[in-house]
């Protein structure tokens, strides 16, 4: 990841001619998008944090695997931080069953946790969702990943993909109402 | 929520993409959308320092094809290597100096020795240069046993007048010595020359004297003898037929007893019945040996071609290592053909345990983030 702050703006001409972009160029452009995406899939900022180094750490180790033309470097970075963040989740669960008492409880947060200046309502009901709900919302409607990128992300089908999505927004909208101005 | 706010999928991803809403519920969920774009939320400076920090100088990793890659790489590698592996072991195996010219049979005949015990004796074949074979001795056997002897003889005639004589005298040799000729197939081509086939059928008393004088009939090209020795399978049949005997002897008187129950009759009779058969098949086979051990089968060829026997195929270097190297590939192809069918049953196994592991896994998923 050396010389990481050096480029951040001209990513895309190299893209623009198929090739392969550096690391670290991939890395700064991402690195929003993929902390985004965990805060959604978590609910938790601390956690989502620690998570996302892992998911660079380990997309450095595997970037030689990474093929362009398969996929954009969101898409692939995204598909790793769910592997990291399901293997969270497992680790989580085995903790929650061991101690009795599960310390933390995401309904009682209540900092900010998906969006700086997110209104509270929306806050709370994204909290309602499921993990599974606000991921695809996270990469659909806040990554603005298209239909096929997500779906691959998820690893079911684009149907199923825009299934939840719909739903997702559904229970979203039933639990805030209207957010006209 | 009324049923005409339903958004489908389509005007769901037109209003993903940015366009303008349609009606009041269309409008709810743009507002929404746009409400859960509009909210920032950056790295924090400590997660951005972690990854974007320069990295240690760290080795050059050691290299990693991928695996799927490696597949294509692999497959034609071994294909390569067994391909190679073949024309090696055809060049090896093609030698240099051909020099099979023509192919004789003579007996195998150990010089002197007696030859007892069973087994049949197998050509010699001896390469060189084309001349006509000497008539050679027959095996000595041992004469108090049983033997079946089988000689074949290929004889070249000068021409179709004396192959006619030749055939003609084949069987009257074979007559006048006890035997006769089981079959004569004639031919004489109008192309020219002519051969017979015959089979003839000779006491065994007399099969030395024969093959003599069948050889001397012409120039003879090949023969070969086998003696097949008969004496175990008669002594073994011999006695069979003795225990048979002994058996239905036996089994008679059993059964001439009043005091035996009826059901116990019965089975008794069955089990003569089936000695009874034993026996005539014993017989029966023991017959055949005999016969067998008094007859010699003796299949003479009298040709007028000047070579009876076809001559070896002559192949050049390039030739013979090709004829090598598909053989050895061929060889390669049964290995892999055997290993497939070896493991073929673990690797189904080993799939079926990773479709298993993977399902479980993802049900796991779906379970861990439906929470």
């Amino acid at each position: 990841m050396k010389g990481v702050n050096a480029v951040s703006t001209s990513i895309d001409a190299p893209r623009a001619l198929g090739a392969r972009p550096a690391f670290a160029d991939v890395a700064a452009e991402q690195l929003d998008a993929v902390y985004r995406y965990l805060v959604y899939l978590t609910g938790d900022r601390a956690a989502a944090e620690d998570l996302a180094a892992e998911t660079f750490e380990k997309a450095f180790r595997m970037w030689r695997r990474f093929d362009p033309r398969r996929g954009s470097p969101r898409t692939w970075l995204c598909r790793i931080a769910r592997t990291v963040a399901i293997d969270w989740f497992r680790a989580e669960s085995r903790r929650k069953r061991r101690e009795e008492t599960y310390a933390r409880d995401l309904g009682d947060q209540t900092e900010d946790a998906f969006g700086d200046g997110m209104s509270a309502p929306i806050e709370q009901a994204l909290r309602e969702l499921s993990p599974a709900e606000r991921e695809v919302v996270a990469l659909r409607v806040v990554l603005e990943l298209d239909g096929p990128s997500a779906a691959r992300v998820l690893g079911i089908s684009q149907t199923a993909c825009s299934t939840r999505l719909s739903r997702a927004l559904q229970k979203l909208e039933e639990r805030v109402g209207d957010v006209r101005e | 929520m009324s049923a005409s706010d339903v958004i489908g999928s389509e005007r769901m991803e037109a209003l993903l993409r940015g366009d303008a809403p349609r009606t009041t519920g269309e409008e709810r969920r743009a507002a929404l959308l746009g409400r859960l774009r509009a909210a920032q939320l950056r790295a924090p400076e400590t997660l951005r320092a972690r990854v974007l920090a320069p990295a240690p100088e760290r080795r050059p990793a050691r290299f990693r094809m991928p695996s799927r890659r490696l597949v294509f790489v692999l497959v034609p590698a071994a294909a390569a290597l067994a391909v190679g592996a073949a024309l090696v072991h055809g060049l090896v195996g093609s030698g240099g100096h051909p020099v099979v010219l023509r192919t004789y049979q003579t007996p195998a005949v150990s010089s002197g020795g007696a030859v007892t015990g069973s087994g049949v004796y197998g050509p010699v074949v001896v390469h060189g240069a084309a001349k006509a074979a000497p008539f050679a001795p027959l095996p000595t056997v041992g004469s108090t046993r049983l033997q079946h002897t089988a000689a074949s003889l290929e004889v070249r005639v000068a021409d179709t007048d004396k192959l006619s004589q030749a055939t003609t005298a084949a069987t009257r040799i074979a007559t006048s010595l006890g035997g006769y000729a089981q079959s004569v197939v004639y031919r004489t081509p109008q192309a020219g020359g002519g051969t017979a086939f015959l089979e003839l059928r000779i006491p065994a008393a007399n099969v030395k004297q024969a093959l003599a004088r069948l050889a001397a009939l012409g120039t003879l090209v090949s023969q070969q003898v086998s003696v097949q020795d008969l004496q175990h399978a008669f002594a073994v049949q011999s006695a069979q037929i003795a225990q048979l005997r002994r058996s239905i002897a036996a089994l008679q008187q059993a059964l001439q007893s009043p005091s035996l129950p009826d059901a116990q009759k019965v089975l008794l009779q069955i089990r003569l019945a089936e000695q009874k058969r034993a026996l005539a098949q014993r017989l029966h086979a023991r017959t055949g040996t005999v016969a067998a051990g008094t007859t010699s089968r003796v299949s003479l060829v009298l040709s007028t071609k000047k070579s009876v026997v076809p001559a070896a195929t002559h192949r050049g270097r390039i030739g013979r290592m090709v004829h090598s190297a598909v053989g050895f590939l061929a060889l390669e192809a049964t290995v892999v053909l055997y290993a497939l069918i070896v493991v073929s049953p673990f690797l189904l196994l080993a799939g079926i345990a990773w479709g298993l592991n993977r399902a479980r896994r993802r049900r796991d998923e779906r379970r861990l983030l439906a929470a």
